[in-house]
C-alpha cells in the first residue's frame, strides 16, 4: 500500500533527525503532510476494497457511479454472498447451507472446518428452540461422524452437546456458543471462504492500514512528541504534550 | 425454481432414503429437482453421507438427469456428481461407472454459462482423482481443448485445465508435446491471474518440467519475467501459493540447476519450507515432501537445513504429529534425507532422542508411516560410529524391525530390510540378538520372494550379516540359506541378485581356511555356479564380485587352489580365452585388480604347487597378458601386477 509507505518513509526521516527526544508543533507537522502526494484513486480503490469486502453492494454501487471506481468482482456475487451471511445471523443456517452450495458447491466439500461451524451453528439454533429430540438426533446423524474424523471437531461437539445438560444455558459455562456473537464468528468465516473461493482477499485493507498507523505512531512515540491523531473517526491532529 | 429450497428442510438431516430414489427418478421434473437438490446438499462436505447414498445406487439415478434439457437440472446434477467426486474415490469409480464422463464433457459446450460452469467444476474434482481417465494430449483435437480451457477467462475452465495437465501429464513425450503445443506459454499468463489461476499453473508447471531438462529450458526462455514471476510468488501472501511455488522452483533446480545459479536461492528455500512446516493444515503437510524433494541426494542442501535448526524442527513435529500419518510420514522423509550423508546430522538427531520416537513409529498403524521410519533408521544407521557405540542393536529396535519383514505391505518389507542391512554390519556380539529373535530365518525366506527387489535387498542384508561374522555365525546363515538355494542364487534371473549372492559368497569364505570350505560344499556347487557365472557375466560388478570370491579361495590350501585354477582354466579347452583374461582387459580398473588379486593369491611362492600353477598360467596366455599391465592407468592395478609379475619370477627360467 503506497500511502502507507510515504507516511512511514515520512516518520524515518523524522526518527533519524531526532537525536533526543525531538518536539515537532502542528504546523511543522501538518507541513509535512501537505508534502506527502497521496493519489485521489487509491483512497478511491481502498474505500471500494472496504465495500466491495464488507458487503456494502448498494453503497458500492453508489460509489463506483460518484467515482468512477471499478470494483475488482461482480457486485451481483456479493448479493449472494451477503444473502449467505444474513441467513446464518438470523439462525437460518441450513438455508445459508444451501445457498453457498449454490454459490460454489466446492467451498463446503473442500472446508472441513468451516462445514462443521456450519453444522454446529445449527445444532445450536435446534437448542436454542428448544428441540431437544431433534438436536440430538442431528448431533448423532450428521455432527458425530466429523468428530471421529477430527480430535478437534470431537471436543468442540461435546462442548455443544452439554449445552442441553444446563437449566439455564444463559449461565453456564458454555453459554456463550448460544450468545449471538458465535453467529457472526460463524457468520464471518463463511463469509472469508466464500471471498477466498472467488480470489478476493477475506479481508478489507482498510483496517490493516489503521492498525499500521497505530503501531508507526507507537514507533515514533519513543523517538520524538508530534501530534497524535487519537480518534481514529475524525483523524484530528492533536497537540503534541510536552 | 429455487424458492423450493427450504421446502424438506424438517427431515433433510435424515439418512439416505430409498424415497429418495424414486423421486430422482420422477418423471416430474419439479419433484426431480427438488430430489437433485437434496442429495447434493446432504453430500456436500460429508463423506458418511456420500457413502451412504453411493451404497443406495443414487449415483446412477443422478447420473441419469444429464440427458435432460433443462438448465437447472443439469447444473444441479453435474454439481452432485462433483461432490461425490470430491475427495472420494469410491465416488470418483461410481460416476465414472454410471457414464456420467462424456455427458459432463458436453456439457462444456452447452449455451448456458451456469451449466458449464457446472460441468467444468465437477470434471475438475473427477481428475483430482488418480481414478480418472487418462487424458490422450497426443490427440490433436485433445490439445486444442486443452488450449482452449486455459485460455478461457472462466475460472471453471483453466481449473479444469490444469487438473487435466496434473493428472495426465506424466511421460517425457506427453511433457514434451504440452510444451511444443504452447502450453507454457498459457501457464505463464496465469501466473498473473486469480489465487487459483496461480496455483493450478504453478503445480501444472511442475508437473510439465519435472525431470524434463528441455521443458525445463523452454519455459526459463519463453519469456524473461516467467523465472522471476515464480520467484516472486514465493513471497506471495497465501501459505499454499508460496508452497506451490517453492515447488515449482525445486523442479526446476533439480531438472537443470543452471537455471538457478543463485546460492542464495536455496537458503531461502529452505527457510520458506521449514516455515510452512508449520501450517497446521494440508500445506504443511505437504509441505514435508516438498521439502525432501529439495535436500534429497543433495548434500549442501542438508547443511543447509542442519544450520538452519531443522532437526529441533523436525523433532518438534515429530512430537506434535505422530496422530497425523501423512504429516508423520512426510517428517520422518525428511529425517531421513538429513541423516543421510551428515554425521553432525546422525548424531545431533541421537542427542535429540529422536531414535525414540522414530522406534515407535515402527509400530504404527499406518503402512507408509511404518516404510518412512524404517528409511528414516536406515540414514540414522549409516554410520560406523553410531553402529559401533550399539544405538541400534537393542532389542527395542531390532525386534519390531524383524517383524516387519513380515509387513503384509510390500514396501514396508523392502524398507526393513535396508534398515536391517545397515543393523547387522560389522559387530558380532549384535548379531546374536537378530538372529535369535528369528531375524536370520525371515531374510532367507525374503531371499526367495518372487518379487526381485525383496530378494536383493534380503541377499543384502545377509551379505552385511555375513561381514566379519566368525565361524558359528556363518555357519547358522549357510546351515539356514542351505548350499543349493544360495548356488541357485547365484544364477538367479536378475544380475543385482547374482552380485548379491556373489558378495555373500565373498563375506562367507572370508578369513579362515574352514571359511573357505564353505565354497566346496555339497560337491562344490557354488563353486561351479560361480564359474558358469563369470563365464557369461554380464555386468562388471558381477565379474568383481565373482573374482573376489575366487581370490579369497586361493589363499587357503592346495587343494582349494587347484579347484580355483579349474575354473580358470578348464580342461577342455574349446579354443575361447579364459573370463579371466577377458576381466584383465576390461576397461573397469576395479574389476582388473580383482582379477589381479586371484591371480596373486594363486601364486604365492611359499606354496608348494605355486610352480605349476604358474607353467599352466602361461600356457594359458595369463602371464604374458599380466606383462602388458605393467603400466596400467590405475595405481591399484599397477602395484598389483608389480607384485603378480614378482612372483612369476621367482619360478621363471629367466625368460619371465
Amino acid at each position: 500500500m503506497s500511502l502507507f509507505w510515504i507516511v512511514i518513509r515520512q516518520l524515518a526521516e523524522i526518527e533519524a533527525m531526532a537525536t533526543s527526544k525531538k518536539v515537532i508543533t502542528k504546523e511543522e507537522w501538518e507541513k509535512k503532510l501537505n508534502d506527502v502526494k497521496i493519489m485521489k484513486e487509491d483512497m478511491n480503490k481502498l474505500v471500494m476494497n472496504f465495500l466491495v469486502t464488507e458487503g456494502y453492494v448498494d453503497a458500492a454501487e453508489k460509489f463506483r457511479m460518484e467515482s468512477g471506481t471499478e470494483p475488482d468482482i461482480d457486485l451481483a456475487t456479493i448479493t449472494d454472498r451477503m444473502a449467505v451471511k444474513k441467513a446464518v445471523q438470523c439462525g437460518n443456517v441450513e438455508d445459508a447451507i444451501e445457498k453457498v452450495n449454490d454459490l460454489n458447491p466446492e467451498i463446503l466439500d473442500t472446508n472441513p472446518q468451516l462445514f462443521f461451524h456450519l453444522q454446529q451453528q445449527r445444532l445450536i439454533e435446534l437448542i436454542r428452540n428448544g428441540k431437544v429430540e431433534e438436536a440430538l438426533e442431528f448431533a448423532q446423524e450428521e455432527l458425530a461422524p466429523r468428530g471421529e474424523e477430527n480430535q478437534s471437531f470431537l471436543e468442540e461437539l461435546e462442548r455443544t452437546v452439554s449445552l442441553l445438560a444446563f437449566e439455564d444455558v444463559s449461565n453456564c459455562p458454555v453459554g456463550e456458543l448460544l450468545d449471538i456473537s458465535q453467529r457472526l464468528k460463524t457468520a464471518s468465516e463463511v463469509n472469508a471462504a466464500i471471498l477466498t473461493s472467488q480470489s478476493h482477499e477475506k479481508d478489507p485493507k482498510l483496517p490493516s492500514l489503521l492498525k499500521m498507523l497505530i503501531w508507526a505512531q507507537n514507533q515514533l512515540d519513543e523517538k520524538a512528541a508530534y501530534p497524535h491523531i487519537n480518534d481514529l473517526s475524525t483523524a484530528t491532529l492533536e497537540d503534541p504534550a510536552i | 425454481m429455487p424458492a423450493s429450497a427450504s421446502v424438506s428442510s424438517s427431515s433433510s438431516h435424515h439418512r439416505a432414503s430409498p424415497d429418495l430414489l424414486v423421486r430422482l427418478g420422477s418423471t416430474d421434473p419439479e419433484v426431480k429437482l427438488r430430489a437433485l437438490r437434496e442429495v447434493k446438499n446432504q453430500i456436500i462436505g460429508n463423506r458418511t453421507k456420500k457413502l451412504s447414498f453411493l451404497k443406495l445406487g443414487a449415483v446412477p439415478a443422478v447420473a441419469a438427469a444429464l440427458d435432460a434439457a433443462q438448465s437447472e437440472l443439469l447444473i444441479q446434477s453435474a454439481a452432485a456428481l462433483g461432490s461425490f467426486a470430491c475427495g472420494f474415490d469410491a465416488g470418483v469409480r461410481a460416476v465414472l461407472d454410471a457414464g456420467a464422463f462424456p455427458n459432463l464433457i458436453s456439457l462444456l459446450s452447452y449455451p448456458d454459462d451456469k451449466v458449464v460452469d457446472a460441468g467444468a467444476r465437477s470434471l475438475r474434482m473427477i481428475y483430482q482423482s488418480k481414478l480418472a481417465p487418462k487424458y490422450d494430449f497426443l490427440q490433436v483435437e485433445n490439445m486444442e481443448f486443452l488450449l482452449s480451457l486455459l485460455s478461457s477467462e472462466n475460472e471453471p475452465f483453466t481449473g479444469l485445465g490444469a487438473s487435466i495437465i496434473i493428472h495426465s501429464c506424466q511421460t517425457d513425450i506427453e511433457q514434451n508435446t504440452l510444451c511444443h503445443a504452447g502450453v507454457l506459454k498459457k501457464l505463464i499468463n496465469l501466473l498473473e491471474g486469480s489465487l487459483s489461476q496461480r496455483d493450478g499453473s504453478l503445480e501444472s508447471l511442475a508437473t510439465i518440467m519435472k525431470d524434463n531438462p528441455e521443458a525445463a529450458s523452454k519455459f526459463v526462455s519463453e519469456s524473461g519475467r516467467a523465472l522471476s514471476s515464480v520467484i516472486d510468488l514465493t513471497k506471495d501472501r497465501y501459505p499454499r501459493t508460496r508452497l506451490l511455488a517453492s515447488m515449482c522452483l525445486i523442479v526446476i533446480r533439480n531438472t537443470s540447476p543452471c537455471h538457478l545459479q543463485d546460492i542464495g536461492i536455496k537458503t531461502k528455500l529452505v527457510y520458506l519450507l521449514l516455515e510452512l512446516l508449520d501450517d497446521p493444515g494440508q500445506v504443511g503437510e505437504e509441505a514435508s515432501f516438498v521439502f525432501s524433494s529439495l535436500i534429497t541426494q543433495k548434500e549442501d542442501l542438508q547443511k543447509l537445513a542442519f544450520k538452519a535448526n531443522a532437526l529441533d524442527k523436525l523433532h518438534n513435529q515429530l512430537l506434535n504429529y505422530s496422530s497425523h500419518p501423512r504429516r508423520f510420514q512426510g517428517i520422518l522423509l525428511v529425517l531421513a534425507d538429513l541423516c543421510s550423508n551428515l554425521e553432525s546430522c546422525r548424531s545431533k538427531f541421537l542427542s535429540l532422542k529422536a531414535l525414540k520416537l522414530v522406534t515407535n513409529a515402527l509400530t504404527n498403524d499406518n503402512a507408509d508411516v511404518r516404510a518412512a521410519a524404517c528409511i528414516c533408521l536406515r540414514s540414522v544407521s549409516r554410520s560406523i560410529k553410531n553402529l559401533s557405540a550399539g544405538h541400534f542393536t537393542n532389542e527395542v529396535i531390532v525386534i519390531p524391525l524383524v517383524r516387519l519383514l513380515h509387513d503384509p505391505c510390500t514396501s514396508v518389507q523392502v524398507a526393513a530390510l535396508g534398515a536391517i542391512g545397515n543393523i547387522v554390519v560389522d559387530f558380532t556380539t549384535h548379531k546374536s540378538t537378530f538372529v535369535k529373535c528369528g531375524g536370520l530365518k525371515l531374510l532367507v525366506q525374503l531371499s526367495k520372494s518372487m518379487d526381485p527387489t525383496m530378494r536383493l535387498k534380503a541377499l543384502w542384508a545377509l551379505k552385511n550379516l555375513t561381514f566379519l561374522a566368525d565361524n558359528t555365525c556363518k555357519e547358522g546363515i549357510l546351515l539356514e540359506l542351505t548350499t543349493p538355494l544360495l548356488s541357485s542364487l547365484i544364477c538367479d534371473p536378475e544380475a543385482s541378485v547374482q552380485v548379491q549372492a556373489l558378495a555373500l559368497v565373498r563375506n562367507l569364505v572370508d578369513g579362515c581356511i574352514n571359511s573357505v570350505e564353505y565354497a566346496f560344499a555339497e560337491n562344490d556347487i557354488i563353486l561351479d555356479a560361480i564359474g558358469r557365472q563369470l563365464q557369461s557375466a554380464s555386468k562388471a560388478e558381477i565379474g568383481i564380485q565373482g573374482m573376489y570370491v575366487l581370490g579369497n579361495i586361493a589363499s587357503g590350501n592346495e587343494f582349494h587352489k587347484d579347484a580355483v585354477m579349474h575354473q580358470l582354466i578348464p580342461q577342455v579347452n574349446d579354443g575361447d580365452c579364459s573370463f579371466i583374461v577377458k576381466f584383465l582387459r576390461s576397461n573397469d580398473s576395479q574389476l582388473r585388480t580383482a582379477a589381479i588379486w586371484a591371480i596373486i593369491n594363486l601364486t604365492f611362492p611359499s606354496s608348494p604347487g605355486a610352480s605349476s600353477r604358474v607353467i599352466k598360467l602361461r600356457n594359458a596366455g595369463i602371464v604374458s597378458q599380466i606383462k602388458t599391465m605393467v603400466n596400467d592407468p590405475s595405481v591399484d592395478v599397477k602395484l598389483r601386477v608389480r607384485t603378480a609379475l614378482g612372483q612369476f619370477m621367482a619360478f621363471s627360467d629367466g625368460s619371465a
